[in-house]
């Protein structure tokens, strides 16, 4: 005899499921509608000489500012619930945030939320005080940004500043070549450091070689046609 | 000598310009950073994900070893020959010792799942809950001729483990080939009881010698096909992703079992003694 109740639990809970999955992705989907605008606006660095960036990391600056506030409303949420059970909704598009974040870092928008570390980009740490959710929890169960997001998110950084190189050459600016090349090179050792499995992280990172040897090739050039500015020829 | 040009054909220089961006530049963007402190940073990192990385593989391990253990109390199961019954005791024996086994082995897990860890490390050993189900109910469905429900399995399984609806889902599923094997293996040994299960439905129409106290395998099946079929999921749910590939073979193995049925019912009444349907088709058995 089989019991027909069975059956009927299992799609109570799986309707359970499902309207927290909904409340989730709604939010999840503002945030990746924002994303695209913040993006979107990142982009005309690629186009804006260094000098004339100001209004751009100002309106970037709005839109992260902006996504910030649906971050604590996915927060809310998420917090009601298993975090690792529902983290494939958001990890993407909280990947992305935290990538144009960097760059918008790096760029020189958002200086004072850097921490007073020595580095020239935001630590995990900085980033999690910025949008204000924890960051690497171990033992408790809450909303919080992983290693894992962080360090994708850094790579996605890596390949947008492989961009700019190219970019800032076609600008006439031969100095951003060099300290994208130094930043880059650097972070790659970091990387070189990890011990990765066959993971999402594994190829990702296996990507950053590419990314160094574009900007590399752009140096190079430079350097060759001695377009290399003095000030920063160590590069 | 040449002049350099930009891109857009102009005479280029080095502007004064350059310098004045240099000087914007090193003012905006940070100047560089001491090398040891992202190396410090990115040791921490890889400390972090070593600690994940070998837990993980530690548990996958484990999980195998309970997909492996489940199996063979699976196997030994396909042995018995009736059901509603306690079990030959040699059989029991056997598995109550992989129980054990399988007992432990959860056991040895939980300090990897606590907490937060749970849901982290939940794909790496469903695969051994799902199996682990699988024989569970299997079990319990020969021993009794019920489904075993969720919080029966829950009750097997420590309860720091993660025992997910979509794992005894899975496992269910799993069990309808199980069952499927389970009754065509007695109706090819001529099993008298087993066929008599299967014979049920059909009882009133042929005169069967028989008409089973509980309801045959057949009907179990159906009741169970019946029940999958009336999920309703949500669409491009990431928990159901291999559903439909089950669904398939479970239809496969009820419509198996029917027909096994159905050559019992038309043939039955000129069956010599000693014949055995033709079940032709390989018999399929859902493993994962």
């Amino acid at each position: 005899m089989i019991d027909q109740r069975i059956f009927e639990n299992l799609q109570t809970k799986i309707d359970e499921e499902s309207t927290v999955r909904d409340e989730l992705h709604e939010i999840v989907h503002t945030l990746a509608r924002r994303g695209r605008s913040t993006q979107a606006i990142l982009s005309r660095a690629h186009s804006t000489p260094a000098d004339q960036l100001k209004p751009v990391l100002d309106d970037v600056t709005k839109e992260i500012l902006a996504q910030k506030e649906e971050v604590a409303r996915l927060k809310a949420v998420a917090d009601q619930h298993p975090f690792y059970k529902y983290n494939g909704l958001w990890t993407r598009e909280l990947q992305n945030l935290v990538a144009s974040i960097e760059l918008t870092a790096w760029l020189g928008g958002l200086q004072e939320h850097k921490g007073p570390s020595s580095t020239s980009f935001m630590t995990i740490e900085d980033v999690g005080k910025f949008l204000d959710i924890p960051v690497n929890l171990k033992e408790q169960d809450a909303f919080h940004l992983t290693i894992e997001e962080y360090l994708l998110a850094l790579i996605a950084m890596v390949e947008e500043l492989a961009r700019l190189a190219v970019n800032s050459v076609t600008l006439g600016d031969y100095t951003r070549p060099m300290q994208i090349g130094n930043f880059v090179k650097e972070l790659f050792a970091g990387f070189q450091l990890l011990n990765l499995k066959n993971d999402i992280l594994r190829k990702r990172s296996d990507g950053i070689k590419y990314s160094v040897k574009k900007i590399e090739d752009v140096v190079y050039d430079l350097s060759l046609r001695n377009l290399v500015p003095k000030d920063n020829s160590s590069a | 000598m040449g002049t350099k040009r930009s891109w857009e054909g102009q005479p280029l220089e080095l502007y004064p310009q350059d310098t004045i961006m240099a000087e914007a530049e090193s003012e905006s963007a940070p100047s560089a950073p001491s090398a040891p402190s992202i190396l410090s940073i990115f040791e921490n990192f890889r400390d972090e994900l070593d600690e994940h990385h070998d837990r993980r593989e530690r548990i996958i391990k484990k999980s195998r070893d309970i997909t492996a253990l489940s199996k063979k109390i699976i196997f030994a199961l396909q042995r018995v020959r009736a059901t509603n019954q306690p079990l030959p005791p040699k059989i029991a024996q056997e598995n109550q010792t992989r129980f054990n086994q399988i007992h432990e082995l959860f056991e040895a897990v939980v300090p990897e799942q606590l907490g937060i860890n749970g849901w982290r490390y939940q794909r790496q050993i469903s695969a051994g809950i799902q199996e682990f189900i699988e024989a569970l109910s299997f079990d319990h469905y020969l021993r009794t001729q019920t489904l075993i429900t969720h919080a029966e399995c829950s009750a097997r399984i420590p309860s720091q483990i993660l025992v997910s609806e979509e794992d005894y889902l899975m496992g269910l599923y799993d069990l309808t080939g199980e069952m499927m094997r389970f009754a065509v293996l007695s109706l090819s040994s001529g099993n008298a009881s087993a066929i008599q299960a299967a014979e049920n439905t059909a009882s009133e129409s042929e005169k069967s010698t028989v008409a089973s106290s509980q309801g045959g395998i057949v009907v179990d099946l159906r009741a169970m096909r019946a029940g999958f079929e009336a999920l309703s999921l949500p669409p491009r749910h990431y928990m159901f992703r291999d559903m439909a590939k089950k669904m398939d073979v479970m239809q496969n193995s009820v419509e198996k079992v029917e027909r096994a049925a159905y050559g019992i019912v038309v043939r039955g009444s000129e069956r010599p003694s000693g014949w055995t349907p033709d079940l032709s088709g390989a018999v399929e058995v859902a493993s994962y």
